[in-house]
């Protein structure tokens, strides 16, 4: 070994404390990158592999009844290199010992098992066999979910008639790797179940003989990844068969929420490790600067002795490169370890053949490179000052620091009723610079991260609160398979338990603005209907037009409206007349892109004198009531879909749960920054003042009351670097609310004053803390030593 | 400006020419050399003299390839040392020359062994190092680390650092200035040892006029200048010294 490796052991031996400050900042930094970026890979690999497996649709296109003969022109374009279609059909299903109906969504399948367009993939038992029409594969997390398996029967309310179905086995498909239920946000496993059966047993069962309700496309290299023009022409070709929506592979609801998913880890994956490690090389920085300082006339002693910048350099390259080696080694385990568990998480939500956390040596290897690449530019950057000094020059003593009056001298008064100690505080941190200005960016990226953990936290509460308290108010939803007229309402009424009844209209549509065309639905509502409050950003409520419609905002800018413009409507359904209807209010909401609008207007606007789809219940908490409620439900063939609210809003609490691990994490790395980073300022601080310290001691100073003198400065500093860092979170969190919006949800930025308090208060926490072991330091000095020594 | 008045015959090991140094600090210049002309002769103890500030270590440092002249020359041997690039500097310094410093300036967390091997790793041919060690009669407390040694120990460690890498040309800044009198004196034997044994040619810079009794040549400065230049033919060893 070098001699000078050994002085650099003894000296990494000496500086302990400095170096587990560097390398825990360090290996946050990396554990983050690592975590995101193999929780991404691990998502990203599995999506694409799953759909491939599974061949999955790039566009399909939902109509009305279409005899299978008429796809053949769309078959035979060249953009389009494979074409399925099938029946699809939503089912309540009847479990018992479950008191709630439960909705689900039949999907036909080959009667023999050939692959397909949005294939699925067997989980537990098997295919169709030839022994019984009646066969069933099940969603497997829904059979999971209510102990169904192969072998077991099935009721099911299809088409109007109790129907029996045998299992067959379980399956997932690419289709539904996020898979919810009409409406919903959250998957709710026992509540919304996929059902695959035979297709000649769903033509039969639903009247569909040689035809079909959906068709599944994939594009050949002709489109070039492009369905819209394909979908723009298949809807003219098959407009006689009522087309009601066409959706591309990027509006396919699980793929977008996954897309969602994976695009915004993408995105944290960089940015907030960037802030740590740029934290990382800053405090490297400091470190390297004091030590180089430090050792000044050992640096114009070497390069007397005739080393060169570049071997000098690379002895405290080094010191940083130990830092950084040991930072990423404990990075890449803790953050493989991380996306584990992370991995694991969403595995909870997305559901894929097999999501492992693979070792991704790629990531391991930026992990490394990336910490040993920040450590290295702290170590050039710190030690810069010292090996640009001419050999004779680093030999002199260093010239007495800034002096001059600080900033706040100025200020006569103040400077002048501040005591002896404040004011060798002040002057340290102004004069300070670089380390002072380390610390408080630390304290700026640990409180912005800690704002944005929380404000999310927030975000989603509030949007629960916002949209199932205020906008939405109903106890139970039902949607009915056909428009009904008032009779239908009067009945609901009379269900057992029920408060109230309110009627509801949706009718699908297109809104047309000029060129801009944008698919959706406009809910029909009672003038004073009290279940569904449509509100504005504030939370008011706003009244429903009696001509016109109410937009949300989101659809409104998509499609370029103001409120008081007029927007085209083509009815989905009926006559399709394209009508002119006027936008009366701009509605807010964070989920979703309701169109609200009296129900009479809205039934004259589709040829009808009052019709209703679906009706919203008040009902009575006392669960005696509620089950002869869901019995009665059960038992109604006309009910498509049942929607409880309290379950909605259990499924997203149980979101919020989960994501405060990630809080949690949050809040712990945050924490080991700060701790980090005042841990750092105050050692280095110490040890640049050891003299003025041992004076102190001299002059009869306790070791507490020197501990006062830095704890103060690195309250100033991380104080200061939390009030920065509060907006930055702020604004972090806008353009994350940004970055993830889109027609399915908004995130509401919202804050509360106890948000920011929380946020000081923690700072301060650690802050206190860290200064536990600085305190600790100081105690066992011995600071006589220090006042022998000569620098 | 003095001319040298030595025998023709020496051969010159350091030529300066017109050396002037002027160091900017901030609004005001500190003219510490200024037009120096000095010729040194291989193998010559040459000891300078001059009350502090008068621009000795300056001299020494722009010699040593420590630093770089505002002024005029700086040869060694056939080469221009004030032409050299960065590299041919480091090269110079780990090649040629051997510094001896006022305040040893050992590596603290060095033991003494592994202080002069700091230099010997540098070096292609260097001494070796429990050689260099006993030279300066250190080879015992070779494991020991400078805060344990007195500072005559230290310093001759440094000597020691010093010696072990062969250097041609030998610059003492003040070696005996932190030091007490029979300390010192033991040091200036080694030196002079070394010159005499080794064929060195020693530097040597002081405030101490006393020592100028042992060199070959004396060089006097004042303020930057050089005021007086002699011979001294009858050199006293260090023993006989007082002061
Ligand atoms: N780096 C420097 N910056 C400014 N002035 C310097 C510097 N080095 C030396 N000086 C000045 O140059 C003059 C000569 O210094 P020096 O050569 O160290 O004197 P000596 O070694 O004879 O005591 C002094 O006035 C000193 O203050
Ligand atoms: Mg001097």
């Amino acid at each position: 070994m070098k001699t000078l490796d050994r002085k650099l052991l003894r000296e990494v031996r000496g500086h302990l404390g400095m170096l587990l400050a560097v390398t825990s900042i360090i290996a946050v930094g990396v554990t983050c990158l690592v975590t995101m970026v193999s929780a991404y890979m691990n998502l990203a690999e599995a999506k694409q592999l799953y759909y491939a497996q599974c061949r999955m649709a790039d566009f399909s296109i939902e109509l009305k009844k279409v005899p299978l003969a008429e796809l053949a022109p769309l078959a035979a374009m060249p953009e389009v290199a494979e074409l399925r279609s099938r029946i699809q059909h939503s089912v309540t299903v009847d479990l018992p010992g479950v008191i709630e109906p439960i909705s689900g969504q039949i999907y036909s399948l080959p009667d023999q098992r050939r692959p397909v367009i949005d294939d699925i993939v067997i989980r537990q038992g098997s295919y169709f066999t030839d022994r019984r029409d009646n066969e069933v594969i099940v969603n497997e997390k829904f059979a999971k979910a209510h102990r169904l398996r192969p072998g077991l029967w099935i009721r099911m309310l299809l088409n109007n008639r109790q129907q029996e179905l045998f299992i067959v086995g379980t399956a997932i498909s690419s289709e539904f790797v996020y898979l919810i239920g009409p409406g919903a946000i959250v998957p709710d496993d026992k509540r919304f179940g996929v059902f695959y059966m035979k297709r000649t047993y769903a033509e039969e069962t639903f009247d569909f003989e040689g035809s079909a309700n959906q068709v599944l496309g994939r594009l050949s290299a002709a489109a070039g990844g492009d369905s819209r023009e394909v979908l723009r022409r298949a809807e003219d070709m098959l407009s006689s068969y009522g087309v009601f929506t066409t959706t591309p592979l990027e509006d396919q609801p699980s793929n977008k929420f996954l897309t969602q998913e994976i695009q915004g880890l993408k995105s944290f994956a960089v940015i907030i490790p960037c802030m740590f490690l740029a934290v990382a090389a800053l405090v490297m920085n400091v470190l390297l600067g004091r030590l180089a300082q430090q050792q000044r006339i050992v640096v114009g002693t070497l390069k007397a002795l005739g080393y060169s910048d570049l071997q000098i350099f690379r002895h405290f390259l080094k010191f940083g490169l130990i830092v950084g080696i040991a930072g990423g080694l404990i990075g890449c385990g803790l953050g493989w370890w991380l996306a584990k568990l992370l991995t694991a998480l969403y595995g909870i939500f997305y559901q894929f053949p097999e999501l492992h956390n693979r070792l991704h040596w790629s990531v391991l290897a930026v992990g490394m490179l990336v910490s040993a690449g920040c450590a290295a530019l702290g170590s050039l950057r710190g030690s810069r000052a010292v090996l640009r000094l001419h050999p004779a020059e680093a030999m002199r003593p260093s010239p007495p620091r800034r002096g001059g009056a600080i900033l706040i001298e100025r200020i006569g008064w103040l400077w002048r009723s501040l005591g002896s100690g404040w004011r060798m505080v002040l002057r340290n941190v102004s004069r300070s610079r670089m380390r002072t200005a380390a610390c408080i960016f630390a304290a700026a990226m640990g409180a912005c991260v800690l704002v944005n953990g929380f404000m999310m936290q927030l975000s989603l509460g509030f949007l629960i609160d916002f949209q199932f308290q205020r906008i939405m108010r109903s106890d139970i939803d039902l949607t009915f398979n056909d428009e009904r007229g008032r009779d239908a309402l009067a009945e609901a009424a009379r269900l057992p338990g029920v408060n109230r009844a309110e009627p509801t209209l949706n009718v699908a549509c297109t809104f047309i603005n000029g060129w801009r065309r944008k698919k959706g639905s406009i809910t029909g509502l009672l003038s004073d209907a009290t279940m569904t409050i449509p509100r504005d950003i504030e939370g008011r409520r706003l009244r429903i037009p009696a001509h016109g419609i109410m937009m949300s905002r989101q659809l409104a800018k998509s499609l370029g409206i103001e409120r008081g413009d007029l927007v085209g409507v083509e009815p989905i359904k009926g006559q399709r007349r394209l009508c002119s209807v006027p936008v009366v209010e701009i509605s807010d909401s964070y989920l979703g892109t309701a169109v609200y609008a009296d129900i009479q207007y809205l039934s004259r606007l589709v040829d009808e004198e009052f019709a209703i789809s679906g009706v919203q219940l008040a009902v009575d908490r006392n669960p005696v009531h509620r089950a002869a409620l869901y019995r009665e439900l059960k038992r109604l063939p006309a009910v498509q879909a049942v929607s409880s609210r309290a379950d909605m809003i259990r499924n997203l609490e149980d979101i919020l749960k989960t994501q405060s691990i990630f809080i949690a994490m949050l809040v712990l790395f945050a924490g080991i920054v700060f701790f980090g980073s005042i841990l750092n300022a105050s050692l280095v601080s110490l040890a640049e003042r050891q003299r003025e310290v041992a004076t102190l001691r001299v002059l009869g100073y306790g070791p507490w009351q020197i501990g006062s003198l830095l704890f103060r400065e690195s309250m100033i500093t991380t104080i200061l670097g939390t009030l920065l860092g509060m907006p930055l979170g702020y604004l972090m969190t806008l353009a994350i609310a940004a970055e993830y919006a889109s027609d399915l949800f908004r995130l509401p930025v919202v804050t509360s004053p106890g948000l920011w308090i929380l946020t000081m208060v923690l700072a301060i926490v650690f802050g206190l803390i860290t200064h536990l072991f600085v305190q600790r330091t100081i105690n066992k000095m011995d600071w006589l030593d220090a006042l022998k020594m000569q620098e | 400006m003095s001319q040298p008045t030595a025998d023709k015959a020496n051969r010159v090991l350091l030529r300066l020419q017109n050396v002037g140094k002027t160091f900017q600090m901030g609004e005001v210049a500190v003219e510490a050399l200024s037009d120096v002309s000095l010729d040194v002769y291989a193998g010559e103890f040459l000891v300078m003299v001059g009350p502090s500030g008068s621009g000795k270590t300056t001299i020494l440092n722009l010699v040593g390839g420590l630093d770089s002249v505002t002024a005029g020359r700086v040869w060694f041997e056939d080469r221009e040392i004030t032409a050299f690039t960065p590299a041919e500097l480091t090269r110079y310094r780990r090649e040629t020359v051997g510094f001896i410093f006022q305040f040893y300036n050992l590596v603290p967390n060095l033991t003494a062994c592994e202080n002069v091997m700091v230099s010997t790793e540098l070096s292609r041919d260097p001494m070796d190092v429990v050689e260099a060690l006993r030279l300066v009669d250190m080879e015992d407390r070779m494991d020991h680390f400078p805060s344990q040694l007195s500072g005559g120990e230290q310093q001759r460690v440094a000597i020691a650092r010093a010696l072990a890498k062969k250097p041609t040309l030998l610059l003492c800044d003040e070696p005996t200035g932190s030091l007490d009198f029979a300390t010192g004196k033991r040091v200036l034997r080694t030196l002079l040892d070394l010159k005499q044994q080794l064929g060195k040619t020693v530097v040597l810079i002081t405030h101490n006029s006393a020592i100028a009794q042992m060199a070959d040549r004396v060089v006097r400065l004042r303020s930057g200048q050089v005021v007086e230049l002699h011979d001294n033919p009858q050199p006293l060893p260090p023993e006989e010294v007082v002061w």
